[in-house]
């Protein structure tokens, strides 16, 4: 029973991470139309932005905190126009482009990652940034401050998220196009400059999402973005695609998922077994457990 | 008759509200518009009548912003406007209703209408009071989604959604389409009832003989060309309209 608590806690933190992860996909799948497979590699990308900085200022977590917000969003602005240029004059989203125009961003961050820092090797971030010791220890069951502020700060972010989404004037926006791009623009809603908001709302998130994964696993590799990547599209297509709500659940179930296949039978299997529960679940219902959003 | 011709005449008078000279649009290589003239004066309920294909849509979007005209002028209270954004046209006053009602199925009745103040959000409250004021049903079914509405509540909320925008020229995309007859006459009726309150409006309609009484001019337009134009009554009297549009 220790081992089952101690792992949902474990899972739930990195639930939260995935919950992130997905909504920021979704948002950009659902308002810029693109699919950005390599906006984890975004994140990681922030994530070594947050190291260098913490490296030159001595550990200043503050201006470590912004380097890693400002960097998620000037990356996912910078890489709009390339999105735009593809997608021009298409009304609804197109996979195939956007997605190879996607990886080849995330390789490319993948590759400026492995040469330009540390001499290639893993990262790992100062221990007043994970926060230190557990906050709670019972037997098995301990609770870090990083697994703590992953949940809270993923908690206050969705819910910031959704009532952005649904109480504001930009929400609206996005909630329109989301549903009926041509619609929106019939109505006179800016296709671009509201996809732009979109772009900069999910850097947003991505560089929390960096600084929380920063706290709770202490450490990052330059492939770290391309493993999280194939989760996060399995997630979102297993919520069904642009499936906010059900990107909640699965994200959620997921982390947890892993964090018990890791207590009761290994670590290393945590991946494949995994996947091979979302393939059962794709070959079940192909268009997702809530249906597709698109 | 009489009435009409003095409606015509006084709308010669003045500057037009919109002006479409010479448009031609295509899409790739069909030419959807080929060299369309229309006026729309301040005050006026105009029709364009026409099949379908006949290039209807294509010049209310236009004229809104949608497309980008192949050769030829727009021009709205004297301002040229062709292949402007739309926003910058909803911000200058112009809307339009689209064909199907284009209600945002997933969205809350007021968050429908709130879209459409998008461009404009300054006294959103006083236009939203207005328009529930004219629909009360939608007052009524403010936080029900779209999407349980009835076909001429969803016509109403387009509407309503349009007006606020706070336009002078609303340009409704063929209202009656899929509606019960009945409904086709409360439409029209709201947008007579639009008119008198001081918007001008550019119709689209196949239905012929109910947008013609309820409008002061019409044009015809065929295969992108408009054919005829004339006063309401003169296109109800017309031989040609009467055996093309009226089914008599």
């Amino acid at each position: 029973m220790e081992v089952f608590i101690a792992q949902v806690i474990n899972g739930i933190s990195l639930g939260s991470i995935y919950v992130l992860l997905v909504t920021g996909f979704n948002l950009l799948l659902l308002v810029a139309m693109i699919i950005h497979f390599a906006y984890p590699q975004v994140v990681v990308f922030s994530m070594y932005i947050i190291w260098l900085v913490l490296e030159v200022t001595g550990n200043n977590l503050i201006l470590g905190a912004l380097a890693g917000v400002t960097s998620s969003i000037l990356l996912n602005l910078i890489s709009a126009p390339l999105f735009q240029k593809v997608m021009e004059k298409r009304g609804e989203v197109d996979i195939n482009s956007t997605m190879v125009m996607s990886m080849g961003i995330g390789m490319i961050i993948t590759d400026v990652l492995s040469h330009g820092f540390n001499k290639g090797h893993p990262i790992a971030f100062p221990d007043t940034l994970a926060g230190g010791e557990a906050i709670l220890r019972v037997g098995l069951i301990s609770i870090l401050p990083g697994q703590v502020s992953a949940f809270v700060v993923g908690v206050i972010a969705v819910s910031g998220f959704f009532l952005l989404l649904y109480k504001t004037r930009p929400g609206r926006a996005f909630r329109a196009i989301a549903e009926d791009p041509n619609g929106a623009r019939l109505v006179g809603i800016p296709l671009l400059k509201t996809g732009l908001q979109s772009y900069a709302l999910s850097g947003l998130l991505g560089g929390l999402i960096a600084l929380l994964l920063a706290a709770l696993i202490g450490s990052a590799s330059s492939g770290l973005g391309e493993q999280v990547a194939l989760k996060v599209i399995a997630v979102s297509i297993i919520a069904g695609l642009g499936n906010l709500v059900g990107g909640l659940v699965v994200g959620l179930s997921l982390g947890i998922l892993e964090a018990i296949v890791q207590g009761y039978i290994s670590g290393t299997w945590s991946n494949a077994i995994a996947f091979v529960i979302m393939l059962l679940v794709i070959l079940a219902k192909p268009t997702g457990l809530f249906g597709l959003k698109l | 008759m009489a009435s009409n011709d003095q409606t015509r005449a006084h709308a010669d008078s003045q500057q037009a509200l919109l002006t479409i000279e010479n448009l031609s649009v295509s899409y790739g290589h069909v030419n959807a518009l080929k060299h369309a003239n229309l006026q729309v004066f301040k005050g006026e309920i105009v029709v364009l009548i026409g099949a379908n294909g006949a290039g209807k849509t294509t010049l209310l979007e236009t004229a809104l912003g949608i497309n980008t005209p192949l050769s030829g002028a727009i021009r709205f209270k004297g301002k040229p406007i062709g292949g402007a954004a739309v926003d910058r046209n909803v911000r200058a006053g112009i809307c339009l209703v689209p064909e199907g009602r284009g209600v945002f199925a997933s969205m809350s009745v007021l968050d429908n209408l709130l879209l459409g103040a998008h461009n404009n959000m300054k006294n959103v409250g006083k236009h939203l009071q207005r328009v529930y004021e004219w629909f009360p049903i939608l007052e009524k079914r403010q936080d029900q989604i779209a999407r349980t509405l009835s076909g001429g509540e969803r016509q109403m909320l387009a509407i309503g959604r349009a007006l606020m925008s706070s336009p002078e020229l609303i340009m409704v995309d063929e209202p009656s389409i899929g509606l019960a007859p009945i409904v086709v006459n409360d439409i029209f009726n709201i947008l007579r009832m639009l008119n008198q309150e001081g918007y001008t409006i550019l119709l689209s309609e196949q239905n012929a003989n109910k947008a013609l009484k309820c409008a002061h001019r019409g044009y015809v337009l065929e295969t992108g060309t408009v054919t005829l134009s004339g006063t309401a009554a003169q296109l109800l009297d017309d031989p040609g309209v009467r055996e093309a549009y009226l089914g008599a």
